[in-house]
């Protein structure tokens, strides 16, 4: 397993306005991270509808030894809140999801979604700007065409670097209830956009119209017991995407079937054993978070108390079985009255899929190598780290006997959550974030 | 405060049923059930609630409310078998709560029935209450004294008020009507107009269907008749603030003999752990755990070249006797007045 520090200084969010961590404002609170398919990039939006994207620098030779760092690259306002009269509701501009598209040429796409509204962003840099205009000054003033007396031709001057960010789709006003996740089909021309009940299809081109391909909406409300939480294409098979449930099953369809794939193709659940349950059993079992892994032979999914890995192969129970933090099993009561219960834990997969990671309370996040079937807890916070310093496991204890260095149960902070982690594709370096604070960490270099 | 349970000496069988029918695990279902009733109304006052929470609160309080219907349906054969087994057990629990159950199996088993249908859920909102309301204006329950107005009335809404399941059954519906009344535009036949309510509420004659479009009224609608339904609901408080908030939990329940209930039935709560007993029942606990840790072996002596060692994770390692110190903050949660129910 490998250790991780943490390499560069923590970065507060909005930089310009550096608050501690208990006063920060709402609008600053991190709801999602992602890094781009090279890695190069790092992508986070926050509940103010912003998205703050970070760009590794260049190795430079004279410091081999110094990686790269991710800074700012681009900041820019994603979503405005907006107020939808018909119901008399506001629409929050909280930044749901993020993805990248793969790179196709010189600039950068990615798709980012509030409630209600996927966008299509293009990150582009200007470095050159044309000088020697006829009709107008270098300063932008018109000129007398009276006074011209030669033409000339405007010529590309080097300038200081300008990221900027257009929106060049905005697909809307095709989901009744919030959107939760959305997902790009490796053929890159799709993507599906998936709320509560439905999950809609998507040409990247098209704006005014997508297909509803899965509806779980039944005739009659009242017998709704089931609602959708995440849905994913296969990295690999442009025809396949999976969904998960609130009720801890996860369903895989094929588009090649039919138009509507209400018809699943494999059903994923594993059968809950009698002797753990309890009242929360349904709540526990909900699926925050179905996650694909590279290589597409496995499904991830987070309930509330557990990460599970599942074989494509295999649908009567899961591969794998990690608890994250099961000394919470005996506090479902509280923290059902808290609403910590219904948290919507995020996982991921590291590049080769031998290690999966997913967060917990206390700015607590957990590692799982699936080879070595070893876990770590560690904790992203300023106190415990200091740069360059290798992130200190980390331990929950559930007996009466606390040993040094460990917490118990108890003294967890409810309130700190890691609910949004991403991982370089390639490389071992995890972007955690904590409320309003985005760490990033990388393997020790040895 | 939950005392602790004294060790017992029966099979594990016994001693499993026995926790089933404990005071202390009714009382955090009364807990669970007054809980989750509460973050239905305060979800509901939000302008558009959150859709998954609100399903998952409902299949809660559904699930709930059948295993309560299923469990006293299934011992209409007389309580006596039932409590031969667990009478030596429950020393502690009140013997009078037995000639309590003898006088009501027969109502026990109509309500259940009645409610059964209520909660299956597939009858229509409005018909399926309404059919209830006139079978539980029949039956004898014991009820509390409710405050509310003259007349025939009365034991309507004595019985409908007192009923959990009915009114529950009403409760999950709504959520889920209402929250599609919230988002959806078209669904003409549940959404309901502020002046149609206020006409039910002049016709005081209809009684229970009154009472029923009332409560439900409130659920339903968007943010506007929110407002304007509020004015009116301020007036009207009595009626449902009076069933979800004062009577929700001691009055409910408070005739029900956990003896009536099926041991064999009943889940115990040990997921959520509180009030258990230190000893016995913790093993059992712990085990089930086990199995799903044993398929990802977790390290405990290796020692790793860049970390410390860590320790396995799993509550296997600690000692049985140290758990309660986790439950006993949770156990505040359940005061006496919820644990004990009251000699007759």
């Amino acid at each position: 397993m490998k250790c991780f520090s943490r390499y560069l200084p923590y970065i507060f969010r909005p930089p310009s306005t550096i608050l501690s961590s208990t006063c920060h404002t709402e609008a600053d609170i991190i709801s999602t991270v992602e890094f781009n398919s090279s890695g190069e990039l790092l992508a986070t939006g926050d509940k103010g509808g912003r998205v703050v994207v970070f760009q590794r620098e260049q190795e430079s030779k004279s410091q081999p030894n110094r990686r790269g760092e991710y800074n700012v690259y681009s900041t820019f306002q994603s979503h405005e809140p907006e107020f939808d009269y018909l119901k008399s509701l506001e629409i929050e501009e909280k930044i749901n999801k993020i993805k990248w598209l793969p790179q196709q040429n010189a600039a950068y796409f990615l798709l980012s979604t509030n409630d209600k509204t996927v966008k299509l962003w293009k990150i582009s840099e200007r470095d050159k700007r044309p000088e020697g205009y006829n009709l107008k000054d270098e300063d932008g003033r018109i000129r007398d065409p009276s006074t011209i007396t030669s033409l000339r031709v405007p010529v590309l001057q080097p300038m200081d670097l300008m990221v900027e960010a257009t929106a060049r789709r905005v697909f809307s006003n095709a989901h009744t209830y919030h959107i939760n996740s959305i997902s790009v089909n490796s053929d890159l021309q799709t993507f599906i956009s998936t709320d509560d009940l439905r999950v809609n299809l998507w040409n990247l081109e098209i704006t005014d119209r997508s297909f509803n391909i899965v509806d779980i909406k039944p005739s009659n409300m009242e017998e709704l017991t089931e609602v959708i939480t995440s849905a994913e294409f296969h990295p690999r098979q442009c025809h396949t995407f999976a969904y998960s449930s609130s009720k801890g099953s996860i369903r895989l369809c094929d588009m090649r079937q039919a138009a509507l794939c209400d018809r699943h193709c494999k059903y994923f659940e594993e059968p809950e054993d009698p002797s753990t349950r309890s009242f929360f059993s349904e709540i526990i079992s909900s699926i925050s978070d179905v996650k694909f892994s590279h290589n597409g032979r496995y499904l991830m999914t987070r309930d509330y108390l557990t990460v599970k890995v599942w074989d494509l192969q295999m649908e009567n129970k899961p591969l794998e079985t990690y608890q994250v933090h099961d000394y919470l099993r005996g506090k479902l009561c509280s923290l059902y009255e808290n609403d910590c219960i219904f948290d919507k834990f995020e996982c991921v997969w590291n590049g080769s899929d031998s290690v999966i990671m997913t967060g917990s309370y206390n700015n607590f996040f957990r590692m799982f190598d699936r080879n070595t079937k070893r876990d770590v807890t560690l904790e992203a916070s300023r106190e415990n780290s200091k740069p360059r310093a290798i992130l200190k496991p980390r331990k929950v204890c559930v007996g009466g006997k606390r040993r040094k260095d460990e917490i118990s149960v108890d003294s967890l902070d409810f309130s700190k959550k890691i609910l949004h982690t991403t991982w370089h594709p390639h490389e071992n370096i995890i972007a955690v974030a904590a409320t309003n604070n985005l760490y990033i960490f990388q393997d020790k270099v040895n | 405060m939950i005392t602790k349970g004294q060790k017992r000496k029966y099979s594990p069988e016994e001693v499993e049923a026995t926790d089933r029918s404990n005071p202390i695990w009714e009382s955090q279902r009364q807990f669970v059930f007054s809980v989750s009733l509460n973050k239905y109304q305060r979800g509901q006052e939000l302008p558009e609630p959150s859709l998954r929470r609100s399903v998952l609160i409902a299949n809660t309080l559904r699930q709930m409310s059948l295993e309560f219907c299923n469990a006293p349906a299934e011992d209409e054969v007389p309580p006596d078998s039932s409590l031969s087994g667990p009478e030596e057990v429950q020393q502690e629990s009140p013997s009078n709560k037995i000639p309590s159950a003898k006088h009501h199996p027969a109502q026990v088993v109509t309500n259940s029935s009645s409610a059964l249908t209520t909660c299956s859920g597939v009858s229509s909102l409005h018909s399926s209450h309404y059919a209830a309301g006139r079978n539980l204006a029949n039956c004898q329950w014991n009820s509390s004294t409710v405050p509310l107005s003259n007349g025939d009335e009365d034991e309507e809404w004595e019985s409908m008020s007192t009923d959990g399941d009915f009114s529950l059954s009403a409760a999950i519906s709504s959520i889920l009507t209402a929250l599609d009344s919230n988002i959806e535009e078209s669904p003409q036949a549940v959404q309901r107009t502020p002046f149609q309510s206020l006409e039910n509420l002049s016709r005081s004659s209809e009684g229970s269907a009154t009472w029923v479009k009332q409560g439900v009224r409130g659920f339903v609608g968007n943010l506007e008749e929110w407002d304007e339904c509020r004015v009116r609901e301020n007036q009207m408080e009595v009626t449902r603030s009076a069933y979800l908030t004062d009577f929700t939990v001691e009055d409910l329940f408070q005739d029900i003999d956990t003896s009536l209930l099926d041991k064999d039935k009943l889940f115990g709560l040990r997921g959520c752990g509180v009030g258990h007993p230190a000893g016995d029942d913790l093993p059992r606990y712990l085990l089930p755990i086990s199995p799903s840790a044993s398929s990802s072996q977790y390290l405990s002596n290796q020692n790793l070249k860049c970390l410390p060692s860590f320790s396995s994770f799993g509550p296997l390692s600690s000692s049985p006797a140290s758990l309660p110190t986790i439950f006993s903050p949770s156990s505040s949660l359940f005061p006496d007045s919820r644990v004990v129910l009251p000699l007759t």
